[in-house]
C-alpha cells in the first residue's frame, strides 16, 4: 500500500521535529535571519507603508494581468526576443527541451528559479541527455545531494559546513582541505566557472516582469545569475505569469522590500534588467532570448474571490522563516516545491486539494506569516479557507464527518454533552490508571504520545460553576 | 544581422498554441468580483529623504563591502586607478572603449595588456574590468550600469570591477535612477541594465557571509569630484 502525501508528511514531521541536530541548525540559521531582517526593516522609514505600497502594486498588476502581460510580450518581441506561453509544466519543458535540441545544446547553466523546480525542468533536460548545472551555491549543493531545495531562498540551509565539505570530496573528485565556507565557495566557483564558459544555454527565473519597460528583473547576490544571462549563446527565462508588475519605477519599493524580507539586506547585490538578446552594437550577451510564461494553474486562482491575492507572492521566504511549524518540521517535510505557509496555501491550488489539504492543518493559525508578508497576503485565513474548501469538496474521511456530526449533536443537546464528558472522564481515569496513557488504547493518544497527560478534573466544569455560584 | 532576422521569422511561424487559451482563462478569472480595500499608501513617506547624497553613498558603500575613493581631478583618478591595478596580479585588463577611459587607462597602466570592449567580451581570465557607470545611487550605495558600459560581462566576469564616475552622476535614490531609465528610454537602447550594490557574495552555508562568489570580490568606485 502506498502512503499518501498526508501520511508521509506526518511521518517525516515526527522524525524531523525530534531531530535535535536539525533543530539546532535551523535555530541558528533563523536567529541570524531574524536579526538581519529586523535591522533591515528599521532602515525603512515606514515599513507598513512599504508593505501597503507593494500590495497595491501587485494588486494593480494581477487585476489587469492580461493587459500587462501583452504589453510585456509586445516589447520583448519587438526587440527580437521570443515569448512562449505554457499552459502547464509539460508544455514549458517541451519548449525548452526542443529549443535546446534544435540548437545542439549539450550543457545548460541554471540560476535559481523556483518555477523550474515546480515544472521539473532540470530532470526533463537531463533525460534528453543535456547536462544541467545548478549554479546558485545552495542549489549546487542540493543538486549534488540529489534532493530538492530545503528553502525557497536558501536551499541548503539545513546543512552544516562539514557535511558540505564531505559532499564535495565525494562528488567533485577532488581533495577538500577545509570546511571554511569561503574555501568551499571558491571550490564551487572553480568548478562552475568551466560550466559557465562551456554552456550553450543559460536558464534563469525572473523576480519581476516589468510591463512598461518590457524587461525581466532578476535579484541575485552571487553573480551566477549574471553569468548565466551574459555568457552562453542562448538565454531562456522560465517564470510564472503572476510575476508581472506595471512600471519600472515600482522596483524602487519592490527591490528594497524583497531584499529586506528575503535576507535583511537593504538591496540585493545585483538587480538585473534584461529586455532582449544582445544588440548589434553591444560587446557581448546572448544571441537568443526566450521568455517562457508558465500558467500551470495560476489563472484558475484569479477566479477565486477570496484567494486571488495569493498571486501577489514575491517568493521572499519571510513566511517560511517566521513559521513555528516550518522551524520544527523543516522544508523537505512538506513534500512540495513551495514549503511553509505560502506553500501550504498554494500547493492545493496547483496540485489538488484532495491530496494536499493536510497542509492547511500544518498551522497553528497563529498568523505570524500574515504579519510579515511584504505584500500583505492574508495567509492564515487562506489556510482556514482551504480547510473549508476541502470539507465542502467532500475531501474529508467519513469517520471525520461522523465525529463532527456527533460533536454537533452534543453541542446542541446539553444532556448528551454532559453524558459524553462524564463517560470520557471515567474512561480516561481507567486508561491512565492502567498506565496506558499514550498507548493505542488511549483516546487522547495524539496528545499523550509525546506529552504527559493533563490531570483529569474530578467533576465537570458545569458542576463546578454551579457550586461556586452557590457558595458566593 | 541577417541571422537574427531569420530566427525572428522562424518564431513567427512557431506554434504558441496555449497563448489564447491562457489569455481567455485570465480574462474569465478577472471577471470574478473581488472585495478590496481602497489604496492608502500614497501620502506616506516610505524611505527617509536623503539630505547629503555623497555622505549617504559613502556610508552605503561600506555596508555593501565596496570601496569608494574620492578624487579631485582626472590626474588623481588616474593615480588611484594605477594603485588599484598595481595591487592586482599580472594579466589582461578589460576596459570599456570610451575616450575618457582610454585616456585614463593609458595613463594609469602603460604597457599593461588591455582588451577594449570594442574587441568583444572580456576574457574569462581577465584580472580586472574598468568601466563607466550610467549613474550612482546614494540611497543604496549602488552603481547603475548598462550594456553601453562595456557590455554585460564587464561588471561580473573579473575578480575586480573598477568604476570611474563623476560626482554629477550621483542621484539621491532608486526612484530617481529608475525614472531616469524610463524617461531616457535607456532600456530601448540597451538589452541590459543592472543596479549593482557591492561585491558578489553568498551566505548559503550556515548563513555565514562570504565576499566574492561568482562575480567580483572587489568593487572599486573612483568618484571624481572635480574636472
Amino acid at each position: 500500500m502506498s502512503t499518501t502525501a498526508a501520511q508521509k508528511f506526518l511521518q517525516d514531521a515526527a522524525v524531523k521535529s525530534a531531530d535535535l541536530m536539525h533543530r539546532e541548525v535551523i535555530r541558528r540559521g533563523m536567529e541570524s535571519y531574524d536579526a538581519a531582517h529586523l535591522k533591515g526593516r528599521a532602515r525603512i522609514n515606514d515599513w507598513e507603508a512599504a508593505r501597503q505600497k507593494c500590495q497595491e502594486i501587485k494588486r494593480e498588476a494581477i487585476n489587469h494581468l492580461d493587459r500587462y502581460l501583452l504589453q510585456f510580450e509586445e516589447k520583448i518581441t519587438a526587440r527580437g526576443g521570443h515569448v512562449f506561453w505554457a499552459a502547464n509544466s509539460e508544455e514549458a519543458c517541451t519548449y525548452v527541451k526542443d529549443l535546446a535540441t534544435r540548437r545542439g545544446v549539450r550543457t545548460v547553466v541554471k540560476s535559481k528559479s523556483m518555477v523550474t523546480e515546480e515544472i521539473h525542468l532540470g530532470p526533463a533536460l537531463e533525460k534528453a541527455g543535456i547536462k544541467v548545472w545548478e549554479t546558485d551555491f545552495g542549489e549546487f549543493i542540493v543538486q549534488l545531494r540529489e534532493e530538492g531545495p530545503y528553502h525557497i531562498v536558501t536551499p541548503a540551509m539545513h546543512l552544516l559546513r562539514g557535511q558540505i565539505a564531505t559532499l564535495f570530496q565525494e562528488k567533485l573528485g577532488q581533495k577538500i582541505e577545509s570546511d571554511d565556507p569561503a574555501y568551499l565557495m571558491a571550490v564551487a566557483r572553480r568548478v562552475l566557472r568551466q560550466a559557465f564558459f562551456s554552456a550553450e544555454m543559460g536558464i534563469s527565473g525572473a523576480n519581476f516582469l516589468v510591463a512598461d519597460a518590457g524587461v525581466i528583473a532578476i535579484s541575485t547576490n552571487e553573480g551566477n545569475g549574471r553569468l548565466c544571462t551574459s555568457v552562453p549563446r542562448i538565454h531562456v527565462v522560465v517564470t510564472g505569469i503572476e510575476k508581472v508588475i506595471p512600471r519600472l519605477e515600482d522596483l524602487a519599493v519592490l527591490w528594497p522590500v524583497l531584499a529586506t524580507s528575503g535576507t535583511g539586506q537593504g538591496i540585493t547585490t545585483y538587480g538585473t534588467l534584461i529586455g532582449g538578446p544582445r544588440r548589434p552594437s553591444e560587446a557581448d550577451g546572448p544571441e537568443e532570448f526566450h521568455v517562457v510564461l508558465v500558467d500551470n494553474g495560476r489563472s484558475q486562482l484569479l477566479a477565486d474571490a477570496e484567494q486571488r491575492e495569493v498571486l501577489h507572492c514575491i517568493r521572499c521566504g519571510a513566511c517560511l522563516n517566521i513559521c513555528p511549524v516550518f522551524r520544527h518540521v523543516g522544508g523537505h517535510t512538506y513534500g512540495t516545491t513551495y514549503p511553509g505557509p505560502i506553500g501550504s496555501v498554494l500547493t492545493p491550488h496547483l496540485n489538488g486539494i484532495k491530496e494536499f489539504k493536510h497542509l492547511s492543518y500544518a498551522s497553528s493559525l497563529c498568523g505570524a506569516c500574515t504579519s510579515v508578508c511584504p505584500v500583505k497576503i492574508d495567509l492564515h485565513h487562506h489556510l482556514l479557507q482551504n480547510r473549508r474548501n476541502a470539507t465542502e469538496a467532500g475531501a474529508t474521511k467519513s469517520s471525520e464527518r461522523l465525529m463532527f456530526r456527533a460533536w454537533r449533536n452534543a453541542m446542541l443537546h446539553p444532556s448528551i454533552y454532559a453524558l459524553g464528558g462524564w463517560s470520557m472522564r471515567k474512561a480516561l481515569r481507567i486508561v491512565y490508571g492502567l498506565g496506558l496513557a499514550g498507548s493505542i488504547l488511549d483516546p487522547m493518544r495524539v496528545w499523550n504520545r509525546y506529552r504527559s497527560p493533563v490531570p483529569l478534573p474530578s467533576e465537570s466544569f458545569r458542576a463546578r460553576w454551579r457550586k461556586d455560584r452557590a457558595a458566593n | 544581422m541577417p541571422q537574427t532576422k531569420e530566427t525572428q521569422t522562424e518564431k513567427a511561424q512557431t506554434e504558441n498554441p496555449s497563448r489564447d487559451q491562457i489569455l481567455q482563462r485570465i480574462r474569465a478569472g478577472l471577471r470574478t468580483a473581488v472585495l478590496e480595500p481602497a489604496a492608502t499608501a500614497s501620502d506616506r513617506i516610505i524611505f527617509a529623504p536623503i539630505d547629503n547624497p555623497l555622505e549617504r553613498f559613502q556610508h552605503e558603500c561600506v555596508s555593501n563591502l565596496m570601496e569608494c575613493a574620492l578624487t579631485a581631478d582626472s590626474a588623481a583618478s588616474a593615480r588611484r586607478l594605477a594603485e588599484v591595478l598595481q595591487s592586482l596580479p599580472e594579466g589582461e585588463i578589460f576596459a570599456q572603449d570610451d575616450p575618457s577611459l582610454r585616456r585614463l587607462v593609458e595613463l594609469a597602466a602603460p604597457g599593461r595588456s588591455i582588451r577594449w570592449s570594442s574587441q568583444g567580451a572580456p576574457a574569462e581570465a581577465s584580472q580586472a574590468t574598468v568601466t563607466l557607470a550610467e549613474a550612482l545611487i546614494a540611497q543604496t550605495g549602488s552603481i547603475l550600469v548598462t550594456a553601453s558600459c562595456g557590455g554585460r560581462g564587464a561588471s561580473v566576469i573579473a575578480p575586480c570591477h573598477i568604476v570611474y564616475a563623476k560626482i554629477a552622476q550621483l542621484v539621491p535614490d532608486l526612484a530617481t535612477a529608475l525614472s531616469r531609465i524610463s524617461q531616457e528610454r535607456i532600456l530601448d537602447h540597451n538589452s541590459f541594465a543592472c543596479v549593482i550594490s557591492g561585491s558578489s557574495r553568498t551566505a548559503d552555508i550556515e548563513k555565514i557571509l562570504v565576499q566574492g562568489a561568482h562575480g567580483p570580490r572587489r568593487l572599486v568606485v573612483i568618484l571624481q569630484t572635480g574636472t
